[in-house]
């Protein structure tokens, strides 16, 4: 009898608490410093043409966006890299689900030289060994006798972790210079002569994109719509958002637009590719 | 007003004359020596940065868990108080990740008069084998309800089987683990001493007990749906050190010789379902059953009367846990699990004496505060097997109300 008491306060307290927790609020979005212009123009569009609605647009890094997915402060998490088995196991402990992924364009990551720069085109293997310090001069890649000054993210970004696990492979050196998003990795670069830095295409303003390839004998591609379609260009990554639960909603609409024809043209007027 | 710009005006035609009077060379002496004081300070933040890069490497997180429990009268009896504020854990967990791939985890407990080390391990990831990490020291022993978390568990207190079967919950030994990175498996090997208690640091035998788990994930996207499913086996055993005599699963006194090896060994199988069902829901299920042993603690010269009345025990048993989890909204959860155990499977009712199985129903609610603060109210319902030497329903029913604070 005591029990049954003790059941029925618990059912109570379960059905206020379910009242209370399917209001709707307004959509929050983090992480990814590399899709935040992006999110910003898809906010802001749908905004405009959705008045009622209201979306709230943050960057800090995809690892910043996970944990706060993971933490339940944000609706949608932008993330330029898949998440990590050890984020999901941590969404399965807090929330019993396996969170959702929806690629939502494409990007190559680009590397960005000076201007001044004479050097073209890089391989894969050159990059690997640039960011690992294992080459330290110019010359050695094809360029002037100076030593290279190497720029990077921090350890948050998305873009550190794919570029770390697809193309450096190894341990980053000590020797790179970490940076606070992509944008202040193309000052940086535009600034120094003997730079070198990658991140999302949409950023390269005042730098040069070198060619890259797979290997020496390869042919180089620049990041274009075309060989970043046709899966050419060597460092060709999907951009996602994340959400705990499957979209209903205020959410479900306004993915449902970013996937549409319309939000993908946003996409490619930012400097982005469609994910499809 | 025309003092201000009077003064200004003074100090920028000085500025101005000065430098007009500097010659080439001293301006250069100027640079040279600013430049050899920016060079000095590049210098000193490199060191900086070292000495931060190294600082980076260690983390510190930890959770301390204040709880108030109310006991029912049986357990009031045994107690001698009714119900009380305690803290039943206070950890604070160190990580130094030296280089990518190799880590050293110590996480010491601190609650009130029970300063115990929990963990104390390094975990290397082997070279050219991504996917297999070697695990050394003090762990956790490879199961499920073991490995989740305390601090995450959305019950207060592991199932009974578990809590009987790994106490403590940690081993010492060494661990081969693989995680796949392109097919969705688990695998872990575990070999330890096998006698864990807090005060026996080194193994009381030369034989090793051996422990394996396997788990495969399934991956249902468009449904929502997640499946992981696996097996597990505990292979080891005690040593009958200094009493001749066994008690058996059937209730027989045997006898075996002193040094004999008796055998612990069970295999268990366990599911999880993650469902995304409005607002995400999880079943988790464990069953194991086998042989499990003890060795009596009395010493060699004690009298055969006495050594006979507390015999070394190798009894069959069974147990398993079934979890139902609902989460309602993003800070709340509801929990009920039903569990059992039985000590004993081959004895029943008055032949089983004191070996008599438990099955325990759990109904708990969790609050999330906020990303630190966690609020558990849980009740504890176990039920047990009614016979002559236990002949009435016990009131041991808990109810408990924990504060987490984690960080």
């Amino acid at each position: 009898m005591k029990n049954n008491k003790i059941f029925t306060i618990m059912l109570i307290t379960v059905l206020m608490v379910s009242a209370t927790g399917f209001s709707q609020q307004k959509i929050t979005v983090k992480g990814s410093d590399t899709m935040v212009i992006l999110a910003q123009k898809w906010a802001e569009l749908y905004m405009k043409s959705n008045p009622s609605a209201s979306i709230q647009v943050t960057g800090g890094g995809s690892g910043v966006g996970i944990t706060a997915l993971i933490n339940g402060t944000t609706d949608i998490c932008n993330s330029s890299r898949p998440m990590k088995q050890t984020e999901i196991e941590k969404l399965k402990a807090r929330y019993n689900t396996l969170g959702v992924q929806i690629p939502c364009a494409k990007d190559g990551i680009t590397i960005f030289l000076n201007e001044a720069n004479k050097v073209q085109e890089l391989t894969l293997k050159q990059l690997s060994d640039i960011y690992q310090a294992k080459v330290k001069n110019w010359k050695d890649v094809g360029g002037n006798d100076a030593p290279i000054t190497v720029y990077g993210r921090e350890n948050s970004s998305g873009t550190y972790v794919y570029f770390h696990d697809e193309v450096v492979k190894g341990d980053y050196a000590a020797t790179v210079q970490t940076l606070p998003g992509t944008a202040a990795v193309v000052n940086a670069v535009k600034k120094d002569v003997n730079g070198i830095g990658y991140g999302g295409a949409a950023y390269a303003v005042g730098v040069k994109h070198a060619k890259v390839k797979n290997d020496t004998n390869g042919p180089a591609f620049l990041p274009t719509a075309e060989s970043i379609g046709k899966g050419e260009y060597p460092i060709t990554r999907y951009l996602y958002m994340y959400l705990r639960n499957r979209p209903t909603g205020e959410n479900k609409k306004y993915i449902d637009w970013i996937l549409s024809q319309e939000g993908q043209m946003v996409a490619t007027e930012v400097g982005y590719f469609p994910y499809k | 007003m025309k003092k201000l710009l009077a003064i200004t005006i003074f100090m920028m035609v000085s500025v101005y004359g000065y430098s007009q009077k500097q010659n080439p060379d001293s301006l250069k002496e100027v640079i040279e020596k600013h430049e050899g004081r920016l060079n000095a300070l590049d210098e000193r933040v490199l060191v900086n940065e070292a000495d931060l890069g190294k600082l980076n490497k260690i983390k510190v997180s930890g959770y301390i868990q204040a709880q108030w429990e109310s006991y029912g009268k049986d357990l009031e009896k045994s107690n001698g108080y009714n119900n009380t504020f305690y803290i039943r854990r206070a950890r604070v967990k160190f990580t130094y990740e030296a280089l990518d791939g190799v880590k050293f985890v110590l996480q010491p407990d601190f609650s009130t008069g029970n300063l115990v080390l929990k963990d104390a391990y390094a975990v290397v990831n082997i070279p050219k084998l991504k996917d297999f990490t070697l695990w050394t020291g003090q762990f956790n022993r490879p199961d499920y309800e073991v490995e989740y978390s305390s601090s995450q568990r959305e019950v207060l207190e592991r199932s009974r089987v578990i809590r009987t079967i790994y106490p403590g919950e940690r081993e010492i030994g060494v661990k081969l683990e693989y995680v796949g990175s392109t097919i969705p498996l688990k695998v872990q090997l575990m070999a330890m001493n096998g006698n864990f208690t807090a005060a026996q640091a080194k193994d009381v035998d030369s034989k090793k007990d051996l422990m394996g788990r396997i788990v495969y994930s399934i991956k249902l996207p468009d449904a929502g749906i997640g499946i992981d499913f696996g097996a597990n086996g505990y292979f080891g055993g005690n040593l009958a050190k200094t009493n001749p005599y066994i008690s058996n699963s059937d209730g027989t006194a045997d006898s075996v010789k002193v040094w004999s090896y008796l055998d612990k060994n069970w295999v268990g199988g366990e599911v999880q379902i993650f469902a995304d069902v409005l607002g995400g829901m999880a079943i988790k299920a464990e069953y194991i059953a086998g042989i499990n042993s003890t060795a009596s603690t009395i010493a060699g010269t004690s009298t055969m009367a006495q050594m006979k009345a507390s015999p070394n025990l190798f009894n069959n048993f069974s147990g398993y846990y079934l979890y139902f989890i609902k989460n309602i909204g993003p800070k709340d959860q509801f929990i009920a699990r039903y569990d059992y155990y039985d000590p004993n499977t081959k004895l029943s009712g008055d032949a089983a004496g004191n070996n008599i199985y438990y099955t325990t129903w759990t109904v708990s609610l969790q609050h999330y505060l906020n990303d630190n603060i966690r609020i558990s109210l849980n009740y504890e319902m176990p039920k047990n097997e009614i016979n002559a030497s236990n002949s009435t329903e016990k009131k041991d029913n808990v109810l408990g109300v924990r504060i987490q604070a984690k960080f």
